[in-house]
């Protein structure tokens, strides 16, 4: 057990190293001069010069690098221009607020999603699961953010039922952080319920044929049984798969669905990077999403063979 | 005449009604657009839809619908761009990679490092690096999605090599590069197909979103998320222009996906579950 933990964390080793190689080559490739860029249209020369400085601009590439990764491990991600701020505190403050709601969506859309899945692959080829696949389908095919302005339009506009975004931390109060955050993570979750479902039925179509479920409705279990105990578990290692798969596109479309809601996460804070060029938390920001994704996948990893024993056995 | 037995799957059928529909409007935007796209009418701003305005008209008083009509051709085409570019780059390094095991661990771990970012957040990354034009979103979102490309084409490839009939192909003294065009490329077609339709799908999802969070390809050809952007700001007063533009995305991308359940079912029944 030990031995497999250790084997999977030295094969993200390789991953992590070229996505910080991806994340530090970007700048490489940004056509005009950084500095002046950042500095803005009214700078002078000297407070070019001074930010240039301040990036390492005036080294070479070969050097900054060194330097870049001299930095990384010691957890430095460098300093934002912008904020006058260290850009690993900059996204560490923000990431719960990131963290929370694609976890959140994530759980919506495995509640809804799995039962959902059971569900059509129990009526399969009946209307029951038509709708529901439909259903699953017209999720994962509507924009989200455009999602969001639909929702904020109804509920927010002209129902008033919840706020049209704006953050409250739970710890100040765990009503308002339920209402503010109820809309940003039902959109993200109906986009990520559709992939979930369409696995859990296809998962558990796969499954209910075999020989030990005919043995469990042979033995006279009532067929909710049947799906819950045992096509659900023999199922569970591809929904895993997909849950894993999940997270990674609820975390992008958290960091978009924040501009939509004004939350104040790591995507507002690397999106309002982008669009002023502030390239230290553009890389810090990609390096830790990336390693968010990966530290997520070593757990489903390690999920598999809490779900299945016989992978236990394998090694 | 006999119809295609794909027509008879109905999936296929809606996606091909559903797509042909929105790709018609696209390639005839020039003739079924009633008004100008960027033509300014500032004495019908913010206009309500009626009978000569069918979608209303934003803040400049320029059609929604013409503006719409328009817009779809920019996300189809950025997205036919990215299928394309995708399918050759993944799929010459899937290529590789299933073929020629030296190559697999390299080209793998780079591939599993792109798809480590979130592929929107990888794709804005590259688009503001390499500067907002249609060529620059055709470009990270190929960066950005080709990775999964690879990873089907590699997974076909290692099915199609272990098959008899390559054996034999080697057995006769075949060359690799005869094996190749010959056994393996075309075993690999109906998974790519598969896989490029539901790339097609996302890559015109994640089009809005750069031209939403204002990286896209610049004004004044707006794609259908530039238009939902540009609509934002005016959602109380004038909610049509930000809410019907991602109507048309929503019957693209959901006749694209359905397009590829279809083919997915009727090219290879053992695929049904697998999914992208």
């Amino acid at each position: 057990m030990l031995r497999l933990i250790v084997v999977r964390l030295l094969a993200a080793v390789p991953v992590l190293f070229v996505v910080s190689l991806i994340s530090f080559g970007l700048t490489l490739l940004v056509p005009g001069d950084i500095a002046a860029e950042m500095a803005g249209p009214s700078a002078n020369r000297v407070e070019v010069e001074q930010i240039r400085a301040q990036l390492g601009l005036n080294q070479p590439p070969l050097e900054r690098m060194l330097h870049w990764y001299g930095g990384l491990l010691q957890g430095d991600l460098g300093k934002s221009i912008l904020l006058n701020q260290s850009v690993g505190s900059a996204i560490l403050e923000r990431l719960p607020v990131t963290l929370s709601l694609a976890g959140i969506a994530l759980l919506m859309a495995a509640l809804v999603g799995i039962p959902l899945g059971l569900l059509a692959a129990a009526k399969a080829h009946q209307w029951q699961d038509q709708a529901a696949m439909g259903g699953a389908l017209m999720g994962l095919s509507l924009p989200d953010f455009w999602l969001g302005l639909l929702l904020i339009w109804v509920l927010a506009v002209k129902l008033q039922w919840l706020p049209s975004g704006g953050w409250i931390p739970f710890s100040d109060d765990p009503v308002g952080w339920l209402r503010s955050i109820a809309m940003p993570a039902g959109v993200l979750a109906l986009n990520q319920m559709g992939p979930l479902a369409r696995m859990t039925r296809s998962a558990a179509l796969e499954v209910s044929n075999s020989d030990f479920i005919r043995t469990a409705r042979a033995k006279g279990l009532a067929e909710p049984r049947v799906f819950a105990r045992h096509v659900l578990s023999a199922a569970a290692v591809p929904i895993l798969t997909v849950a894993g798969i999940s997270f990674g596109i609820a975390l992008g479309g958290a960091l978009v669905i924040e501009q939509v809601f004004s939350l104040p996460g790591v995507g507002r804070l690397v999106i309002g990077a982008v669009l002023r060029r502030d390239w230290p938390v553009i890389q810090g920001g990609l390096l830790l999403t990336a390693f968010v994704f990966v530290a997520v996948n070593l757990i489903v990893d390690l999920l598999y063979l809490w779900v299945d024993p016989r992978l236990r056995e394998a090694r | 005449m006999k119809m295609p037995a794909i027509l008879k799957r109905r999936s296929f059928a809606i996606g091909l009604v559903l797509v042909g529909a929105v790709a018609f409007c696209a390639v005839f935007a020039d003739v079924l657009a009633p008004f100008d796209p960027v033509k300014n009418n500032f004495r019908y701003r913010l206009g309500e839809p009626n009978d000569i305005y069918l979608l209303g008209t934003d803040r400049f008083g320029r059609d929604v619908l013409s503006r719409i009509l328009h817009g779809a051709r920019v996300s189809l085409r950025i997205g036919l761009m990215v299928v394309i570019a995708s399918g050759l780059i993944g799929g010459v390094v899937g290529l590789v990679a299933g073929w020629w095991p030296k190559a697999d661990a390299w080209l793998m771990r780079v591939m599993d490092g792109l798809m480590a970012f979130p592929g929107i957040l990888l794709a804005i990354a590259l688009a503001v690096t390499l500067g907002p034009s249609e060529m620059t979103a055709v470009v990270a979102l190929t960066v950005a999605y080709s990775p999964r490309t690879a990873r089907v084409m590699r997974g076909a490839v290692l099915v199609a090599r272990a098959q008899d009939y390559v054996e034999a192909a080697r057995a006769v003294g075949a060359k690799t590069g005869r094996i190749l065009r010959r056994h393996i490329i075309p075993a690999t077609m109906a998974p790519l197909m598969v896989q490029q339709t539901y790339i097609f799908a996302v890559a015109i999802l994640a089009e809005a979103v750069l031209s939403f969070v204002g990286v896209g390809p610049p004004p004044p050809r707006p794609s259908l998320g530039a238009i939902i952007a540009d609509g934002r700001d005016t959602m109380i007063e004038a909610p049509w222009i930000a809410l019907s533009p991602g109507v048309a995305i929503a019957m693209i991308v959901l006749g694209l996906n359905l397009l590829g359940d279809g083919l997915r079912d009727a090219l290879d029944p053992r695929m049904r579950n697998t999914v992208r």
